[in-house]
Parts: structure tokens; C-alpha cells; sequence
């Protein structure tokens, strides 16, 4: 066997075992963006433009398992009423202006530099293809380097390269990518706590606009409490009474 | 009286029925709504009519106020109210009386809502809007609530629905099936303007030689025997956001049946008669996002609706044509940071169409397009958007230009524009002349 044949064979058998590894690493780092199957979180998000006063924006995400996240919009008064309601890949949004649940896309711009995705969507396992490109150091951390393609058009970002911890498989740093192959945005996750006992968490994720770096938008995740969220807070037919 | 009872009714069920509920899905309290919610806006709407005359048309201060109070995670009630005084009235003598006195000033209770859940049951009972369909400023499927005109279909839609008195049940039979069942004896009906109100419609061209006599439209608008009812079906499965209508109701819109009433000595007089005829209303809609463009569709068939003929020949003035309304709409997103939405309608009636004039109708077949765009600047403080709706077959059309500016988190105003082309007899041509700018600010706390 020649040395090409060998090396096309080794690479052959070797991917499908570095695209596990990359699940994996995926899925490991994914926990530190969801403690439990089913819990409650509030969200600030701080959006800053150039030299303009930020504004902040505050939410209510009540996440169970099944990828299903309804999002209260608490803050600031205007937008108070609002939610976003996330099953699998489907999204409404309820605005009592127009008094029903309106299905929106997952791109769609939140506020500042955050899609609707950002906040209803924690689940880079589930919905992007892994494969390890290999390590970098990102501010001093040894990193696995990891390039996620969407499995299907329904999800927030086509594409996205994705910075993991080797130790402890943290998430580190991530940009967004859209399917012409254009840097959407950068994120970086800090503010690693213990704040449910038991699970660490990204605490921060900041994001900044891939072309305009005057732009970003700070995620800031509060306080948390781990219980049973009832079916009905998944249903879009209720949104409106969740009110 | 009628609302004091009702709410009586509902202060009793939720008597009883709160403990029944009880806190069985409570954990210790973390994470749960406040108790009592508190919260409301005041605007101020000025409007400036552009045409012969040139004048104020709209001066109007409102204020809701609305609070809801949770007992437990499986029951609350909610109560919202809404009232106005438009100052139009006394700053112009443009509208006459009957005008003024429907349109001055308003206190509504425009929410009183317990609800309640058990399990995948939840019940809303009371004062409410019932809305059903997928598409935005269009009125499809949305058959539950009757419908304010008053102001055209200008205003916010959950401003325009009329909240109803009624009993809406849903039961989750799987995970994403659910089946809603309505029923009300709220069998109120559309609010059109007065006339000589601003967006008075154009009624049919009747041309009599004998003496009119209109009766009043004057049907006890609560009524258990001529109560409405449906339900639907929504299930969501590989994305496909699907449901399935059935809605038993009374026209929301009077028709004006014929009569002719001996007379002697004089000649016969022409009776015009309001009635309600009962419709049954089949339909679906269907929505499906592909990333970044999510496509939706509605359709209804009204079994049973009637319209008025000016046929000379017809005995009772009044013609059936059940009628098909379906849309078929599109939403995606243009240079990244505009939302589009393009929105193809058409009414379709099943019969012929000569004779029957109604500003909404072009023929057997009326159609129109729509299209919605809007953006934001600097963090969405400064929005503008446009909303332009043209009728294919006679070219009448609506084109609404707005510019929204953000000044905090409670306080923005909008600039903007109604603007009205077409021929008299057409749905947006009727108001050609009432083409106005408008300025509003909306405080929220």
C-alpha cells in the first residue's frame, strides 16, 4: 500500500473519531450555558452603539427540556408584554399591539447585537454539525478550535467557529457566521459561577458586531432558580394569557 | 349592569375554583410572577385632516390601565379598562351631534379574564379577545370579536377588536395539539361610524321612488338562544404550524333586507331592515419558517353570507354568495436589518357579482396586495416604517409611511401619514379626501 493510500485510510477512519471528539466537546460545553432540564433565568442586555448612552433591556426566560424557552420581555416598560416563544426550531413572538403569537425567524434581531436565537436557543449540540479544527490559545487559554455547520436552514446562524476550554470544556469564544460566509458577530463567554449548587455557568456573553466593532451587546444572566415550568407556558395558544 | 353581573359570576367562580387549583404545581414561590401586576399608558393622538377643509380631525387623549392578579401558577385574574375624550368635538363644528356623542368620549372595561388551569386544561372566562390566524393587519380567520370601524382600520388591531363576554376552553391533547373550544352569548356586532364621521363608509347606491323607512339595528346584543360558538384545532409538527377553524356566528355586519309596506293612500313605503344573518365560518391557516423567511396562509369560507344587490328585480334586496377570503403572505428580512412582509389576498365570492356594490368588493373576485416594511436606527430608538395596501382591480390604495422615535423607556413619539387613493366607490377611494398626518405620543409605565 502506498503512503497516500495509508494516509487517505488513516484520515478516513480518523474523522468520523475527531467529529465525535467535537460533539462531545460541543455537548460538555453546552452545560455550561443550561444547569437543568427545566429552570427559570433572568437576562440583562446591555447594548452599547458607538458613544451613545446603552441601553438595557431585561427578560424573563423560562427554559425546559425538549428545546423549548419561553421568553418575558420585563423590561423597559415600552416593550413589557412581549414574549418570544421557542419549540425545537419554531419561534413566535406575542406583541399585544397585534394581541396573538406572530412566528418569526430565529435570525431576527432582538435588540442591539442579539438575535432572538441568542436568548431562546442554547443548544449548539443539537442543532450544529461539530468538527475539530484544532487548538488555539484565546487569552492565555489552551483552546479546542471547533467549526459547527448548521444541520438545517432553521436555526440562527449558518455557521459558527467556536472556542472550548481544553480543561474543562468551557466555552470560551465563538463567531457567528452567516451562510455568504460574512462574520455576524463575536461572542465571549466570562463570569464562570456556581450559581445553582452543582452547576457552573456562563454568567456573561458579549457580543460585538463583526464589522462595526463600536457595536456590542452584554448578556448578563441573574439570578436563576431550577423548577417544573407547567406545559401550558410552552403552548403559543397561551401566550397572551402569560401576559 | 350586564358587566356587573358577569363579573359577579366570575368573582364566584373564582371562589370556588382558586382552591381547587391550589399551588399542587407551586414550588416555594422562586420564579413565579408577582402576585399583582399594575401597568398602563397614556397617549396623546393628534391627527391633521389634509383636504377641503384642512383642519384637525383627531385630538384625542387615552389612557389604559390594567392589572392582573395571580393567586397561583395555575389561576389569575386580569382586568383592563380603557378611556378616551377627543377634544376634536369641541375644538371644530365639523361633526355633527350624533357624531360627538358616539365618538367624544368612551370608559370601557376592556379586559376582565379569570383564568384558570388544571393539568393541560386551561379555561378563560369574561370580558376578552379571542384571536385567531397567523397573518398581520388582516382580519382572515380573526371572526371571534366584533370589530370598532370607527376610525377605519387605522388603529392597533387589539384596539379595534371589541372585547366579548365569553368562555374559552383549550385543551392540550398532546404535545403541540391543542383543541379550543368558544362559546359566548356576546353576540355584539361590528361599531361602524355615524354619519357624517370621519371614515364614514359608502353605503350601497340605492335608488327608490318610494318613501325609505330604516329601522334601527337594534338586536338585545346579549342573547343565550343566538349565543356563537367554534373551535379549532392547531397542531405544530415538522415546523408546520397548522389549525383548523369552525366558527358559528351572526353576521357582524347588518345587511339591510327590503321590504315593501302598504301605505294607503299613500304610495307602498321601502322598509330597510338591519339584520344579522348566521354564518358559518370554515378555515385553516398554516405557517412555516424557513429560515430567514417564514411564509403564512389563511383561508375562510363564510357559508351563508349575504350581501345587498341594487337588482330592482330582487324580492328582499339581499343576495347569498357564500364567499372564500384567503391570503398568502411572505416575511423576510431585505439588506440584513429591514423586515419585509408581502401579503397577497383575495375575496372570492361563489356566484355572480353584478349589483352588489360594497366598498370592500370589487367583483367576484377582489384582490389585494400588501406590503410591510419597517427597520430601526441607532439601537431601534429611531423606527421607521410603511405599510402599503393597494386593491389589483381598481387600483385604489392605502399607503401609511410612520416614523417612530424611542425617547426612553416609556416615553417615544410617531410621526406619520394616512394616505387615501382611488376611485369613490372603493374600499381606500371612499376616503380620498380624509388623507391626514398624524402625531402621537405614548407614555408607558
Amino acid at each position: 500500500m502506498s503512503k497516500a493510500a495509508l494516509a487517505l485510510l488513516l484520515l478516513a477512519t480518523a474523522t468520523p473519531a475527531f467529529a465525535d471528539e467535537a460533539a462531545d466537546i460541543v455537548r460538555d460545553a453546552d452545560r455550561f450555558r443550561r444547569p437543568a432540564e427545566s429552570f427559570v433565568w433572568k437576562i440583562s442586555i446591555t447594548s452599547q452603539e458607538a458613544k451613545k448612552a446603552p441601553s438595557v433591556d431585561g427578560f424573563e426566560v423560562f427554559v425546559k427540556g425538549g428545546g423549548r424557552s419561553l421568553v418575558k420581555f420585563v423590561a423597559p416598560p415600552r416593550n413589557v408584554g412581549r414574549s418570544l416563544l421557542a419549540l425545537g426550531r419554531d419561534l413566535w413572538i406575542y406583541l399585544p399591539d397585534a394581541g396573538k403569537p406572530v412566528r418569526i425567524p430565529f435570525s431576527q434581531r432582538l435588540v442591539g447585537q442579539v438575535a432572538n436565537g441568542d436568548v431562546a436557543r442554547a443548544d449548539y449540540s443539537g442543532d450544529y454539525d461539530a468538527k475539530l479544527l484544532g487548538e488555539e490559545t484565546v487569552d492565555g487559554v489552551a483552546c479546542h478550535v471547533i467549526d459547527l455547520k448548521a444541520r438545517t436552514k432553521d436555526v440562527t446562524y449558518a455557521a459558527v467557529k467556536y472556542w472550548v476550554s481544553r480543561d474543562g470544556r468551557r466555552p470560551v469564544r465563538a463567531e457567528f457566521y452567516a451562510a455568504t460566509g460574512t462574520l455576524l458577530k463575536t461572542g465571549t463567554f466570562e463570569g464562570f459561577k456556581e450559581v445553582v449548587p452543582g452547576a457552573v455557568l456562563a454568567t456573561r456573553l458579549t457580543l460585538v458586531d463583526g464589522i462595526r466593532k463600536d457595536r456590542s451587546s452584554v448578556l448578563d444572566y441573574g439570578s436563576i432558580v431550577v423548577r417544573d415550568i407547567p406545559e401550558k407556558y410552552f403552548d403559543k395558544n397561551s401566550m397572551k394569557s402569560l401576559d | 349592569m350586564r358587566a356587573v353581573v358577569a363579573l359577579a359570576v366570575m368573582v364566584l367562580a373564582l371562589l370556588v375554583l382558586a382552591p381547587l387549583t391550589g399551588a399542587a404545581d407551586d414550588p416555594e414561590g422562586e420564579g413565579l410572577p408577582a402576585a399583582l401586576r399594575v401597568r398602563g399608558r397614556v397617549a396623546e393622538e393628534f391627527a391633521y385632516r389634509l383636504h377641503d377643509p384642512g383642519d384637525v380631525s383627531k385630538l384625542k387623549t387615552l389612557g389604559w390601565l390594567e392589572g392582573k392578579y395571580t393567586f397561583s401558577e395555575t389561576a389569575n385574574l386580569r382586568v383592563g379598562a380603557r378611556g378616551y375624550y377627543d377634544a376634536v368635538f369641541a375644538a371644530t363644528d365639523r361633526y355633527p351631534d350624533n357624531v360627538r356623542r358616539n365618538q367624544e368620549r368612551e370608559l370601557e372595561l376592556r379586559e376582565a379574564i379569570l383564568s384558570v388551569s388544571h393539568g393541560d386544561f386551561d379555561v378563560r372566562l369574561g370580558r376578552q379577545q379571542i384571536v385567531w390566524g397567523e397573518a398581520i393587519s388582516t382580519f382572515v380567520t380573526d371572526v371571534v370579536n366584533p370589530k370598532d370601524f370607527r376610525e377605519f382600520v387605522l388603529p392597533d388591531f387589539t384596539e379595534l377588536r371589541i372585547p366579548i363576554w365569553a368562555l374559552d376552553a383549550q385543551w392540550r391533547l398532546a404535545r403541540n395539539v391543542t383543541l379550543e373550544g368558544v362559546w359566548t352569548p356576546d353576540t355584539m356586532h361590528n361599531r361602524l361610524p355615524k354619519k357624517g364621521a370621519e371614515f364614514r363608509f359608502q353605503g350601497p347606491e340605492f335608488r327608490f321612488r318610494n318613501p325609505v323607512v330604516r329601522l334601527p339595528d337594534d338586536e338585545d346584543e346579549f342573547s343565550v338562544a343566538r349565543s356563537e360558538g367554534g373551535a379549532r384545532l392547531s397542531v405544530l409538527r415538522e415546523g408546520w404550524d397548522v389549525s383548523l377553524i369552525y366558527y358559528d356566528q351572526a353576521d357582524k355586519t347588518p345587511v339591510l333586507f327590503q321590504r315593501q309596506v302598504p301605505n294607503p293612500p299613500r304610495p307602498y313605503q321601502i322598509v330597510l331592515d338591519p339584520q344579522h344573518p348566521r354564518l358559518h365560518i370554515v378555515g385553516a391557516t398554516v405557517a412555516k419558517s424557513i429560515e430567514p423567511v417564514v411564509i403564512r396562509a389563511e383561508v375562510a369560507v363564510s357559508v351563508g353570507k349575504r350581501y345587498e344587490t341594487t337588482d330592482p328585480l330582487d324580492g328582499d334586496g339581499v343576495v347569498r354568495r357564500d364567499t372564500v377570503d384567503y391570503l398568502i403572505g411572505v416575511d423576510f428580512p431585505l439588506f440584513w436589518d429591514v423586515d419585509a412582509a408581502l401579503q397577497l389576498s383575495q375575496k372570492i365570492l361563489m356566484g355572480d357579482a353584478t349589483n352588489l356594490i360594497r366598498p370592500g368588493v370589487a367583483g367576484q373576485v377582489t384582490t389585494s396586495l400588501a406590503l410591510r416594511l419597517s427597520t430601526g436606527f441607532f439601537d431601534n430608538t429611531l423606527n421607521p416604517s410603511l405599510l402599503a395596501v393597494i386593491g389589483l382591480e381598481r387600483a385604489d390604495l392605502r399607503v401609511s409611511p410612520r416614523l417612530e422615535w424611542v425617547l426612553s423607556g416609556s416615553v417615544a413619539v410617531a410621526v406619520g401619514a394616512d394616505i387615501f387613493e382611488g376611485a369613490r366607490r372603493t374600499l381606500y377611494g371612499q376616503f380620498d379626501r380624509n388623507d391626514r398626518v398624524t402625531f402621537t405620543t405614548t407614555w408607558r409605565f
